[in-house]
């Protein structure tokens, strides 16, 4: 079992009433309004959003809250060579390449968008995302389908081991586009939302942040001790909750855990993804020292 | 740390691996007329085709062979890290024009992985542009050095799409009918269909070995969201050295990305010149563009596998339609018109992709 910090983590599912879900929840973090993507200039700032898909739009508003940047702020200055971004995401680049498709081929053709380029690149929500925050460190984006967020987890966990990097920004993202909606996910079965989340990850315990631990298990391997809170088919279902979140459900799981760690007093938030493509599990702990006074506003 | 390479395939317009290489030494070009301008608007008139190649089709193909050479079967504990541009958007494009559906999970390539694979452990399948390999094939040898895989098979495929092929067309002022890559008359990108794989095992590895990964730099120009950047890749090729303890002055030769645009070429050029020739560096440059297109996703580990029987055959092939080299390749060796007899043992394989994803792989003969 692998153990990292994660030292940032944001939800950002909109349409979601977190707060019907945890009507307990003692911090401001479930009662937090996700704007849409075509809402996202109120969060992002106006500038740089012209041409950006919704998919790597709502990816953008989960890495800023993640990163806690104020709303409206366009990140400047250089580019941090050290921190690597893992985007998870399935269906970033579907509806452009849905467009362009029926502009060249369709019964009613018309001029394609010079724009539409790196729409059309698969890596779309990863470029994206790293162009407008900075992030110079390695690159990816995963799509294996329903495992991608824990996937990304554990490339994570690898790049900081490795020390390809001393911070890893992981996001997932979709879009229940045109696409999303008519190409059916088997299991778990379930009409697809809006939603990203974000975790930043790092390998080194920091004095200055308040953190959890993030724990890969593998997908045999039995809790090491009773988790307080299960996020999966057997506990907390997100998909029959929230709708099908594909390759960002594994994300928004842990940053779910996050802040039920964080904020909500449970020592042991179990995370299991189950689906046509896999088990994958996790397990988020309090850290030894994290700040109890847990108010997320005071990260960074 | 390294690891070796046990088992290696490719698939291009020339055929496999042996058919590819041989080609190359030929100087032949195979390049033809764009089979889908019949049923789309597309400025694009020229690409490197293979006949009926369906992205799992090609991944599955290539995969069974590399495992086959490597001599893997059930009792390892195998990983497979796929990398992919395009992936399966063809697909998407084909619903989005004649509203047939297909499951999603044929967006990614878990399925064709466990067709050639049996038990196979783990699939991941990564979206990385035109260095999709590179980074693939970097997470594999990081997977074997922390032990947590007893092989993995590193494999990337691309084939055309309307949508890629469309985009293409609106950045030419009139679409060049072949790649020249690094050549002064180059007039872009033309895309061609492709795929490789490579079986990646522990220094401990028994069994039959085509070469070493000594190490692969990955960076992210974070500048612009589709040209590159020099700074950019000059950290990806410094990030390969600085990991894998080599100087630049020891690589021989260099496999280089050679995209023939008006962009890459030049960019690639001054990062050589800056990291390599400015370390004392004299490598050999080829490039393969030029004879099989851009493969996108795969082009990394097609350039690979092209390092791979360069160093196991002692002869490295022409840059293909090169014939006048830019101005800023002056002091570069490229290798022109006929092959250069050469045993390397350090090769550099650069990748460079829309995103400013790059990864620069350096291999040694086994």
């Amino acid at each position: 079992m692998t153990a990292l910090y994660a030292t940032g983590w944001s939800l950002h599912l909109p349409g979601v009433q977190m707060a019907e879900a945890f009507p307990a929840a003692r911090h401001a973090w479930a009662r937090a309004d996700a704007v849409p993507p075509d809402r996202a200039g109120e969060l992002l700032g106006r500038k740089g959003l012209l041409a950006v898909d919704p998919a790597s739009r709502l990816a953008m508003c989960a890495v800023h809250r993640a990163l806690s940047l104020p709303p409206g702020l366009r990140p400047t200055g250089r580019v941090q060579p050290r921190t690597a971004l893992i985007a998870c995401a399935n269906f970033g680049a579907a509806d452009a390449v849905t467009r362009v498709a029926r502009g060249v081929a369709g019964e009613q053709r018309r001029r394609v968008s010079v724009m539409d380029i790196p729409n059309v690149s698969g890596n779309i929500v990863g470029a994206a995302v790293a162009l407008r925050f900075g992030l110079g460190g390695p690159n990816l984006t995963v799509c294996s389908g329903t495992t991608a967020g824990l996937d990304g987890m554990r490339l994570a966990s690898l790049l900081l081991r490795t020390r390809r990097a001393d911070r890893v920004v992981l996001v997932g993202a979709e879009h229940a586009g045109e696409a999303a909606m008519a190409l059916p996910v088997a299991d778990p079965p379930a009409t697809p939302a809006d939603g990203a989340a974000c975790v930043v990850l790092e390998a080194a315990r920091s004095d200055t942040v308040r953190q959890v631990l993030v724990h890969r298990l593998a997908a045999d391997q039995d809790w090491p001790r009773p988790p307080t809170f299960l996020i999966g088919r057997d506990g907390f279902d997100l998909t029959s909750r929230w709708g099908g979140l594909y390759g960002a459900q594994g994300v928004v799981a842990l940053a779910l855990a996050a802040h039920l760690a964080a904020d909500e007093g449970h020592d042991g938030v179990a995370v299991c993804c189950d689906g046509e493509d896999g088990r994958r599990k996790a397990l988020v702990t309090r850290a030894a020292s994290a700040g109890t006074s847990a108010d997320s506003r005071s990260r960074k | 740390m390294s690891a070796v390479i046990a088992g290696s395939a490719a698939r291009t317009c020339h055929g496999g691996g042996q058919d590819t290489f041989t080609a190359l030494l030929a100087g032949r070009c195979g390049v033809a007329p764009l089979r889908h301008r019949d049923r789309a608007d597309l400025k694009m008139t020229s690409g490197y085709h293979i006949d009926g190649a369906c992205p799992a089709g090609l991944l599955t193909g290539c995969v069974r062979e590399a495992v086959r050479q490597a001599g893997l079967d059930g009792r390892h504990r195998i990983m497979a890290i796929i990398g992919t541009g395009l992936g399966e958007q063809g697909r998407i494009e084909d619903w989005a024009l004649t509203g047939r559906r297909f499951p999603a999970r044929q967006l990614h390539f878990g399925d064709a992985i466990r067709e050639a694979v049996p038990g196979v452990t783990e699939v991941i399948t990564l979206s990385g542009a035109c260095s999709a390999g590179g980074h693939a094939l970097a997470l594999a040898q990081d997977l074997v050095e922390a032990e947590e895989a007893e092989a993995v098979v590193v494999a990337a495929v691309d084939t055309m799409t309307l949508s890629m092929l469309a985009m293409l067309g609106q950045v030419v002022p009139e679409p060049a009918e072949r790649i020249r890559p690094f050549d002064r008359n180059r007039r872009g990108a033309l895309l061609g269909d492709g795929a490789a794989a490579q079986v990646v095992v522990p220094e401990s590895w028994r069994g039959h070995r085509l070469g070493r990964v000594v190490g692969t730099g990955l960076s992210c120009d974070a500048h612009h969201p589709t040209a590159p950047d020099v700074e950019g890749i000059c950290r990806s090729m410094r990030d390969a050295f600085d990991r894998s303890g080599r100087a630049p002055a020891e690589v021989d030769l260099v496999v280089a990305h050679g995209t023939g645009t008006a962009l890459n070429d030049p960019a690639e050029c001054s990062a050589l010149r800056t990291v390599v020739l400015g370390a004392g560096g004299a490598p050999l440059v080829t490039a393969v563009k030029g004879a099989v297109g851009h493969t996108s996703g795969s082009a990394a580990l097609v350039g690979v596998d092209v390092a791979l029987r360069c160093a196991a055959e002692g002869v490295v092939p022409p840059v293909t339609g090169l014939c006048d080299v830019l101005a800023e390749g002056e002091g570069l060796r490229f290798v022109l018109r006929r092959p250069a007899r050469l045993r390397p043992r350090l090769v550099q394989v650069d990748a460079f992709g829309f995103g400013g994803v790059n990864a620069v792989t350096l291999l040694e003969r086994a």
